[in-house]
């Protein structure tokens, strides 16, 4: 199976009045073609900006750190290596949304109000794929059709305003393909519809990626629609990715307490009547990163003298899987 | 347990902070705004110089010195071609003949010096119209010849002590000006944000009328009207209330709109079914919350009332001589020939450039401070 | 969009009735009436005494013997019905003859600014967002509070004086000497675009400071917006995107206040017009104040603030056009 998208020892920082903040640090995961990677984290713990660096799209007061690598197996087989690129360039451009689409949260405020929603999908085709406009034209009302819009020829001289959020949702995910990009990118792309339209949404996204066989990512703070739609996940926390593996098993068996805790946090009907145990205090900020393992704040099990002080590195308790918490990594706690 | 190893100055700092009151908060972000900070020291001396006119100035605003009509401005000096002195001193004027135009002229005599001395005596004058008093901040030691720092215009008035009297009625005109569009847009807006509904849409009807109209042909309506025997005080009183008159749209709309938005907030309701007079809950409970947006707009809308003031009394429509204002002292400016003969009749403008520049600056700053947000930078 | 424009002209005739109410009002405020000062200036220097009957006379003559209420009838309708703004006393002809092809010259000065005034401060105000923090962004931002600080007659002056040291040439007025009272002719209308500029530039100076710090805060808070990231993220060349998106609707806030440019530039005028001697508008307009001749006065202001309302109503129907969200709300 090929690595649509490798990315290792991912580091970025922002230079900022209270000096360099560093939310995202040493973060590795890849994804496959034709699956998903789901990519789970409360807000704040560096999810959206670690994808925003594969797309090249931080502000200039981002730093990419230098040992950073970013791979990127183009439709051609082309391999690019993201990181090297000038964020400018002829070549990032065509990476971006012909290669990698991108879905956001708020479906309104990606859409620019002034435009129809015809106007933003044919300026995307004739980009990456018909040049021709009344064929480019075909496309965007057939992937309207694709994502479940009524009236397509209709709707696609509609503006935005014009269209329920779920609506929106949809002619949003039709936006990002309609480039025909091979990796999705999705930012929570569920979190501002209502439960109803969001079961809805999810349905579509599996069924799109599976018949398009893209690669996806998948980032939310929900573990558990991580469970309907990812068969990767990666646990992040404070700019790091404190556990991977194969979904279903990170759930029978989680090895961070990190995700341990998220997963009593998740209601379920066998347990109505306990009371759901979630995380115990805040996350902390940015610029107050902890020093040793960034969750040692909060850990129920953290070892004194040990996981406050150094860093705990990535092991793999199990094929495929792999976890930095001191608690799995014997070896190296005697060797500290 | 975290180990958070800050030093407890900086939690005390914190608690400090935590614990401080919304003006003492917005006074300490204004602090850090360091060009409204400078704005704010070149305003207090401004004004300080024009509440104190009769002590500064030398002389009076009409007196004058018939021997040095368009004189330049003397600059105090150490040093001239006899030797220096510790004291500052100028030349001495002497009348010569133009050799082209035969007329006479007043040129500086080289051969005199004229000492500057602090706090001399000079002419008596009432300080605030009340105090008499014979001490100036500085003058000559002479008893007849005078210092003109920044020279005289063709009456030989001395501009330098006028500019100062300038600054005391230009500031002072302002300051009524705004006070009383603030009067008329607290009722004004107050009214129409409270009341809602046909109230409102009248309201908002005139308002967008009195806005519609240009401002300054339409102050010049209003000053065309003052009749020409009025006295230079009654002149300076209708113009205070002429520029106040038609200042206010802009903040009773302000008024209005965060009136609207917090009208059906909890408390303002809670304080209605109370049986609150209207008046005590605009007062008491509404205003109170984005008072500080109000001073920001007042602090603005100063430029507004100093150009305007400028401007008609530049035209010839807004205070008239004997009064002295910085726009009637540019009605000796109004042409070219003025920059290139007697350029210090110019002084005043500069004055006007000033003084709006920092009351915008103050009012950025204020508004950067007032705005709860601004802390996240 | 029918409706929104029926709707919005509607509103533009009320506020212009209010409006014409106020310059009635206006008109009215100087003390002593009509008559008096009609009276003075027919007979004044010759020789004739006038006495309380001839004022008398006169006064029913011109009307001024009715109710307030019903003298602003007669006026508003003469103006509308018959295009008759009454009589200008100074000139013994009437208003309409006085202001002339006075309305036309003003009419230019006001378009040139406004272009020169847009032409400047939209592609500026954009450059300075997309340039944040850098040293033409603050170079800029001195820039327009001098712009707002300066009073335009002081800086009509120092251009006047520039041009006259470095060009030689007396650049005041609207025509040159030879062509002040030729007939209208094309020759003429270039010598008028060639003395529009100064005006015109004066009259820009603190509207291009203004629309020029509008146009930087949209420009920068639309340049954040989650769309322009989208559109990145769709691989939308960097030129290309800031034109279609952010500059796009940057300036919207610049057509919402094309009224109010055009109300900040007529205030300007009678001031300025004084400074470069325009025989315009508001140069007449300071003229007809200081003669205390209020019809011509009270036209002129009339016509200014009708101006200004048209161009509200102009603006409104353009940015409905712009933005698609706005015909919707009605």
């Amino acid at each position: 199976m090929g690595d649509l998208l490798t990315v290792e020892n991912l580091t970025i920082s922002f230079r900022t009045d209270e000096g360099l903040i560093t939310p995202v640090q040493d973060v590795s995961f890849s994804v496959q073609k034709g699956r998903t990677l789901g990519l789970v984290g409360e807000s704040g713990s560096g999810k959206s900006v670690s994808t925003k660096a594969v797309m090249r799209l931080l502000p200039g007061s981002a730093v990419i750190a230098p040992d950073t690598r970013m791979h990127y197996t183009a439709k051609d087989g082309q391999r690019v290596e993201v990181e090297k690129l000038d964020p400018r360039s002829r070549a990032i451009r065509r990476l971006r949304g012909g290669e990698i689409g991108m879905i956001f949260q708020e479906p309104m405020a990606s859409f620019s109000p002034v435009y129809t929603i015809g106007n933003q999908m044919i300026e995307a085709i004739r980009l990456h794929r018909e040049p021709n406009k009344r064929q480019a034209r075909e496309i965007a009302i057939a992937m309207l059709e694709r994502v479940g819009l009524s009236d397509p020829a209709t709707r696609i001289d509609q503006y935005p305003h014009e269209m329920s959020g779920g609506m929106r949702q949809r002619a949003m995910i039709a936006l990002a393909l309609s480039a025909g990009p091979a990796l999705l990118i999705a930012d929570e792309p569920t979190t501002a519809l209502d439960v109803t339209i969001q079961a809805q949404v999810l349905d579509l996204m599996r069924e799109l990626q599976r018949d398009l066989g893209m690669g996806m990512i998948f980032i939310t703070h929900d573990l558990g629609v991580i469970a309907q739609i990812a068969q990767d996940v990666a646990v992040m926390y404070l700019g790091t990715i404190v556990e991977r593996g194969p979904t279903a098993e990170v759930i029978r068996d989680p090895k961070h307490p990190y995700t341990q805790g998220l997963l009593a946090a998740i209601p379920s009907l066998d347990r109505l009547n306990a009371r759901m145990t979630p995380v115990p205090g805040d996350i902390p900020s940015p610029t107050e990163r902890p020093t040793g393992c960034p969750f040692h704040t909060r850990c129920v099990h953290a070892i004194a003298g040990l996981c406050s002080a150094r860093t705990p590195r990535e092991i793999a308790p199990e094929p495929g899987r792999a976890v930095r918490c001191w608690l799995h990594d014997e070896a190296g706690r005697s060797a500290a | 347990m975290t180990d958070t190893a800050k030093p407890d100055r900086d939690e005390a700092q914190r608690l400090r902070y935590y614990s401080a009151s919304q003006w003492t908060l917005i006074w300490w972000r204004f602090r850090r705004h360091r060009a409204a900070m400078v704005a704010a020291t070149i305003l207090g001396i401004m004004a300080l110089m024009g509440v104190f006119a009769e002590v500064v100035a030398p002389y009076g605003p009409t007196s004058r010195n018939a021997s040095y009509l368009d004189g330049p401005p003397q600059l105090p000096m150490f040093c001239d071609r006899q030797g220096c002195s510790i004291r500052p001193f100028v030349h001495g004027i002497k009348t010569e003949r133009d050799p082209i135009t035969l007329r006479a002229i007043s040129v500086p005599d080289p051969e005199t010096r004229v000492y500057v001395s602090f706090l001399a005596r000079g002419e008596q004058v009432r300080l605030f119209g009340v105090i008499p008093t014979d001490i100036h901040l500085f003058g000559l030691d002479h008893d007849k010849a005078r210092l003109h720092l920044w020279g005289t215009d063709d009456l030989g008035r001395d501009v330098f002590s006028r500019t100062i009297y300038a600054t005391r009625t230009s500031l002072s005109i302002g300051v009524m000006g705004v006070l009383i569009s603030f009067v008329l847009a607290l009722i004004i807006g107050g009214t129409a944000g409270y009341a809602g509904g046909r109230v409102d849409g009248g309201i908002q009807r005139v308002t967008e009328v009195v806005r519609v109209v240009p401002i300054i042909p339409l102050y010049m309506g209003l000053a065309a009207a003052m009749p020409p025997e009025w006295s230079t005080t009654q002149v300076y009183f209708a113009m205070t209330l002429i520029l106040g008159l038609f200042g206010w749209p802009t903040l009773a709309r302000r008024i209005r709109s965060q009136l609207l938005s917090i009208r059906n907030e909890d408390y303002v309701v809670a304080a209605r079914l109370a049986g609150a007079r209207p008046s005590r809950i605009i007062g008491q409970h509404m205003l109170p919350s984005f008072t500080s947006f109000i001073i920001v707009d007042l602090v603005i809308s100063f430029p507004y009332m100093i150009l305007s003031e400028t401007a008609l009394s530049f035209v010839g429509l807004g205070l008239r001589p004997p009064s002295v204002s910085w726009g009637v002292m540019l009605q000796q400016a109004q042409s070219v020939r003025v920059i290139e003969q007697t350029p210090w009749l110019f002084i005043p403008a500069g004055f006007v450039v000033v003084a709006v520049l920092a009351f915008t600056v103050i009012g950025d700053g204020l508004r950067d401070a007032a705005d709860p947000y601004s802390e996240a930078r | 969009m029918l409706r929104f424009t029926a709707e919005r002209f509607v509103g533009m005739i009320v506020t212009m009735l209010l409006v014409s109410l106020m310059v009635f009002i206006i008109m009215e405020l100087p003390p002593g009436d009509y008559a008096d000062r009609y009276a003075f200036r027919k007979y004044s220097g010759t020789g004739v005494s006038v006495t309380e009957a001839d004022i008398q006379a006169i006064r029913v003559e011109l009307g001024l013997d009715k109710p307030m209420l019903l003298r602003y009838f007669d006026w508003i309708g003469n103006i509308v019905l018959h295009g008759d703004f009454g009589q200008a006393f100074a000139f013994e002809t009437s208003v309409t003859k006085v202001i002339g092809d006075k309305a036309l010259l003003t009419t230019a000065i006001l378009f040139g600014t406004l272009i020169i005034t847009y032409l400047v401060s939209i592609p500026i105000g954009i450059y300075a967002a997309v340039k944040r923090a850098s040293f033409a962004d603050y170079g800029l931002t001195t820039f327009s509070y001098l712009g707002l600080a300066l009073p335009n007659f002081l800086l009509a002056l120092i251009l006047l004086y520039f041009a006259n040291r470095w060009f030689n040439a007396d650049i005041g007025g609207l025509f040159s000497a030879e062509m002040k009272d030729a007939p209208w002719s094309l020759a003429k209308a270039g010598d008028l675009i060639a003395h529009l500029w100064l005006p015109a530039i004066v009259l820009a100076w603190s509207a291009v400071a203004y629309q020029l710090q509008t146009v930087r805060a949209t420009m920068s808070d639309e340049l954040n917006k989650l769309s322009v990231t989208a559109a990145r993220a769709r691989g939308v060349p960097e030129t290309k995107l800031l034109i279609k998106y952010p500059a796009r609707l940057a300036i919207n806030p610049v057509v919402s206040t094309i009224g109010f440019d055009v109300n900040r530039i007529f205030s300007e005028l009678p001031i300025v017009a004084v400074v470069l001697g325009l025989t315009e508008l508001g140069e007449l307009l300071l003229r007809a104040y200081l003669d205390l001749d209020m019809y011509v006065a009270g036209a002129i202001l009339l016509l200014l603030t009708f101006m200004i309302v048209f161009m509200n109503f102009i603006s409104d129907i353009l940015l409905a056009w712009l933005d698609p969200r706005i015909k919707l709300g009605g």
